[in-house]
Parts: structure tokens; sequence; C-alpha cells
């Protein structure tokens, strides 16, 4: 897997420690902002706090506010399980962990989950993107990566994957051109027809606190097929 | 010498394993009141169980995962809790009739009142899901599940007129003359029994359970081409078996001790022995492999240790979940609710959850990623298409029928 899309190969895989033990699903991604823009995959993270707000703004809110009320005198209540990527050996149709999964996911504390340098996946999946050139109620679909978790060389996010939040994205045909049942590949492509690949950089801000991502007119979209 | 023996208790387990108390209730009801004339419904079910069960098993030799772990990575979290929500629900009123089923089957031989029976058969179903190993399991009671193989000699015995078995075979012979409604809603009954969702949890499992490689390729496919036609024999002749005696007669069926009846009268006592040590091996291992599905799926969505391949401590999650379904079914059983009235709505709802679980086995059964070469081919994805309109037509129209004739009362 020389590059890969965080949404389609890496969240919601089985994570396996180095022993096949069976360890907990990617619930969600950690990122970390680096000086000069870039995000970078830290630690997976599991656990409710973290799959639930992928769930939706309102049903994932909810379902949060539900799960805390189960301990509310607990402060962590919050916080997800995580394992840093750097235990990550590879990425196939699991994650394969180069420790044994037994007694391996921490809690995250709250100074991590506080800093602002950090974000998650799921926080910028689904995020309105305003742009003149894509359809109106356009979002984030995907994050494209660079690398791959426990392979050598840099490992970040270099462009995000945007368009209308339309069913099937997950099913991957509306970016490869493997062999499939045809009417369905050819129908999720047509749902995805206006789908567009776009760099991080000049022209792309993602601004989690407005909840939005702006694309300017000197970033370019590409199309997410060929 | 060894490999050949695993085929063949492969598929003798499969042809014995294939019938759970869906398809005996469904089948004798179907018999009794449209005699042959659903016979293609089975055909196509079995067909679509045998394709979808092969792409299931295929993944699970190659990619080593089991079906809802694919579920949620392609529908994404918010649709795979969905999907899970409806088919833990369905499952569990799977397992809930097939512990009554066992409770009616030794009923028919203690005449003491099921309900009394079901707390002592949920223990031993529990007993079993923790201690026996997978494989005790599934060759046990799929053996045991060949004595059904009675009912194809008491359909003998009793002779029907084969020229009027030809005649009710075409689809529009309505023997019985019931409306297009009821046809059309039990149509949908017979396809879910036949298609249900747990079988292709379970059967993926089972071969992640089993450590299936790809040189188990062979084994499975013998399994699934064999083993589940062979199997689908038995249904039809339950179907065969109602039709000749209680057709008729204008008899609807609606115990377990009516399923049975027809193979007393064409084998006589010993015919009946049998037949209830099948009805009670094909109830209590399908309560195995529910009981074992709830777990499952549960446990493949949320990524936690799962499966009798570890020990039991080693996945106490997993087995916690076995045991508290267990519990709730039996909790369920003892207010008095009728199993074969539990059974019947178990297949209609298990018709409404079908896409939702056969749309990522087809989608994965087609990705290099984890298949590479042994992903499908045209022939494969032909019919996986085929069945999937299939599956979304009987789903969709499930609920309709089911308010339309009061769940096939007519």
């Amino acid at each position: 897997m020389p590059d890969y899309d965080m949404g389609l190969h890496l969240l919601d895989r089985q994570i396996v420690g180095a022993d096949d033990r069976l360890v907990a699903k990617v619930d969600d991604v950690e990122l970390t902002r680096g000086d000069d823009g870039s995000l970078t995959p830290t630690a997976i993270l599991v656990g409710a706090p973290a799959l639930l707000p992928r769930m939706g703004d309102r049903m994932g809110g909810w379902l949060m506010r539900m799960f805390r009320l189960t301990r509310e005198a607990a402060a962590d209540r919050d916080l997800p399980l995580l394992i840093g990527m750097d235990l990550v050996d590879r990425v196939e149709s699991e994650v394969r962990l180069t420790v044994p999964g037994h007694g391996r996911l921490q809690r995250m504390d709250r100074v991590r989950a506080d800093d602002r340098t950090r974000c998650r996946v799921g926080q910028i999946l689904g995020t309105p993107v305003v742009c003149d050139r894509l359809p109106r109620r356009s979002k984030v679909l995907d994050l494209r990566m660079l690398g791959t978790p426990g392979g050598a060389g840099p490992h970040r996010v270099t462009s995000l994957i945007v368009g209308p939040d339309r069913p099937g994205a997950l099913l991957g045909y509306d970016r490869r051109s493997e062999p499939g049942p045809a009417p369905v590949a050819a129908f999720v492509q047509w749902l995805h027809r206006h789908a567009r690949v776009v760099e991080l950089g000049r022209g792309v801000e993602i601004d989690l606190d407005a909840g939005e991502v702006r694309i300017g007119p000197e970033a370019s979209l590409l199309p997410l097929r060929g | 010498m060894k490999r050949y023996f695993a085929v063949l208790l492969g598929v003798l387990t499969a042809i014995g394993g294939f019938v759970d108390i869906g398809d005996l209730v469904t089948d004798a009801q179907v018999g009794a009141r449209f005699g042959w004339s659903l016979t293609w419904v089975i055909l196509v079910g079995i067909g679509g169980i045998c394709v979808f069960a092969e792409m299931a098993g295929r993944i699970a030799a190659v990619s080593h995962r089991a079906t809802f772990d694919l579920v949620r990575e392609r529908l994404g979290p918010r649709v795979g809790m969905l999907n899970l929500v409806g088919s833990i629900l369905v499952t569990l009123l799977t397992f809930i009739a097939e512990i009554g089923g066992v409770a009616l089957a030794l009923q028919l031989v203690g005449s003491v009142s099921h309900v009394l029976i079901v707390p002592f058969v949920a223990v031993a179903v529990w007993l079993v899901l923790w201690r026996a190993k997978f494989s005790s399991i599934e060759n046990v009671l799929g053996l045991m599940g060949l004595a059904l193989l009675v009912f194809a000699v008491a359909l003998w015995q009793l002779g029907p007129d084969w020229n009027e078995v030809v005649h009710q075979l075409k689809p529009t012979s309505n023997p019985g003359g019931e409306s297009w409604q009821t046809y059309a809603y039990f149509g949908v009954a017979l396809f879910g029994a036949a298609m249900t969702p747990y079988e292709v949890f379970f059967f993926s499992s089972g071969g992640v359970e089993e450590r299936w490689t790809r040189k188990d390729l062979g084994v499975m496919r013998a399994n699934v081409f064999i083993g589940f036609p062979l199997g689908g024999l038995i249904a039809l002749a339950i179907v065969g078996c109602a039709a000749a005696v209680y057709l008729p007669q204008g008899i609807a069926v609606e115990t377990l001790g009516q399923v049975g009846l027809p193979v007393a009268v064409g084998v006589g006592k010993i015919g009946l022995a049998i037949v209830v040590v099948g009805f009670f091996a094909a109830t209590f291992g399908a309560a195995c492999e529910t009981g074992l599905s709830v777990g499952y799926s549960l446990a493949q969505y949320y990524g936690f240790q799962w499966g009798k391949f570890v020990r039991p401590k080693e996945a106490a999650r997993f087995h916690a979940i076995v045991l508290l379904a267990t519990v709730l079914a039996a909790g369920v059983l003892v207010t008095g609710v009728d199993p074969i009235m539990v059974t019947e709505v178990s297949v209609v709802f298990s018709a409404i959850a079908l896409p939702l679980t056969y749309l990522p086995i087809l989608v994965i059964a087609n990705d290099p990623d984890y298949l590479g070469e042994h992903r499908n081919g045209p022939v494969a994805n032909a019919l996986g298409l085929v069945y999937l309109v299939i599956v979304v037509i009987a789903s969709v129209a499930a609920i309709p029928l089911m308010i339309a004739t009061s769940t096939g009362q007519g």
C-alpha cells in the first residue's frame, strides 16, 4: 500500500497484536499539526469516546452525553484509549502492531486531549467545504495520505477528497478502476462524479473552530480517478 | 485419505446443519397451504445462500476476516451500527425461536410443557457454547441432523401422486386457493428462512475459528456447493410431506408436532423417534450457531477478541455476551410466548435485514486488498448482482406484505 486514503484503508479496520490477539477497531485517528501546518497521524484512538462522535453531530453528541451519564463521577469518561502510531507494524486488511496487544491501550491524558495542535480525523471528515467550484453542501469525504503507518519515510496528510456527501464512498469504487460488479461500480462512480482531490497548501484552510474548510481560487481541484 | 474424510464430514454436517426451526416451520406451513407451488423460492434461496456463503467463506479463508468485520469497514460506523442493531435483533429472535424449538422437540418426548423445559435447554446451550470445542459442536449436531433425512423416506412411503406434484411445481398452480398476497408473503418468508443473515455470520466466523487458509478453499466449496443443496432437499421433503398429508384436508400447520406427524404417518413410530432426534439436533445446533452469532456480530463490530479458538478467559466479553443472550432468550420464552410465532416473525425480519449483510460481502469479494487473485470472477459477480436485486426486492416487500396479510393469515 504505497499511499492510502484514511477513511477507506485505515478507519474501522481491525487492530491485531503481534501475538495474534484481536485488540480493537480503529475508531478514530489523532492528527498532530506541525509548525509548517502539515497534519501527521500520531495515534490510533479506540473506544466509545472515539467512536460515538463519528456517528454524526446530533446523534454522536447525544450518544456521548448518554455515555457520560453511565458514569458521571469519572473525570476521564470522554477520553479515548490510544495506541501510538509508532507501534503500528503494517496495514493490510488489518492493522498489525509490532507488540503484543495485551495491556497496550492507554487512556489519553487531559493535557493531550486539550492540546490545540491535535485533532481527530473524525472531526475533519464530514466538515462542510466552502468553495465556488464545488456543488453546494460539499463536505470532506476522506484524507489522502503520503507514506504508510509503520513504513519508512514521511507519513502525513497530503490532500483532501471533497464533494457532495453521498452513500457508497467507503465501497471504494469512486477512486479505483478495479473489477467489480460493474453496475454497482458504475452507480457509485456516478454518485461521486463531482468529488475532487484538493492538495493541502496554499488556498486550503481547515478551520475546525468555525466548522468549515475553505478552498480559495488558487487551490487546484483534481478529478478523483485518473 | 484424511482430506477426503474432511470433505465428507464437511458435506455431511452441512447437510445435517442446513435446516433450522425457521425452515422446519415455514416449509411445513408452505407445504400445507401451497403444496409444491413455492418450490422455486426454496431453490432460489438455496442458490442465494450458496453464492454468498462461498464468497464469505473465501474471504474468511484468504484474508481471515469474518463478515461483520467487513460490514463496518465498508458501510462506515453509522450504517454499520444500524446494520448491527438490525442483525442482532433478528439473530436474537432466531436464537429465541431455536431454544424454543429444542424445548418443543423435547416436549414431544416428555409431554412436559415447553415452558418448564426452556431453562434446562438454555443452561445446556450455554454450557456447550462455553465448554465444547467448535468442531465438536458442528460435527456432532450436524451429523445428528442427518436424522431429518427421514422426511425424504416418509415422502417416498406416503407415495404422493407424482403427476399432481409435477403439476403443483408450476408457480401459478396455487393448489390451496390462497390469495396472491399470502403467496408472496410466504415466498418472502421462505426466502428469508433460506438466506437468514446469521448463516453467513456463522459460516464466515466458523472459517476463522477453524483457521481456514487458501488450501481449504476446495473443502469449503464442497461444503457449500454439495452440502447446502443436499440440505435443501430436506427442506423440499418437509414441504412434500406436509403437502401430501395436510393440503388435501385443508389443515394448517401450527405446532412442531404437526411438522413431524407426516413422518409418523409414512414411516411409523420409528420414523417419529428419528424425526424427534432430527428436530432436537437441528434446533440445538442452530441455537448454538445463533447464540455464537450474536457474540460474533457485536465483537466484530467493536473489534474485541471473540471466538472459541481462544480460551474463554481470553474472550471474556464475547462469552459474557453469549451468556447474556442466552438468559434473555430463556427469559422471553418463560413468559409463555409461542416459539412458532417467534419463528414466523424472525424469518420475515431476516428478509428485511438481508441487503445490508450481503452488499458488503459482494464488494469485499471483489477487493484485491483482501482477496488478491481469489477475488470474484464474472460468474460470481453476475450471480451476486442478480441475488442482490432479489434480496432488495424481498427486503422492501416484507413489511407491506406482513401488514397486508396479517402475518400470513390471509
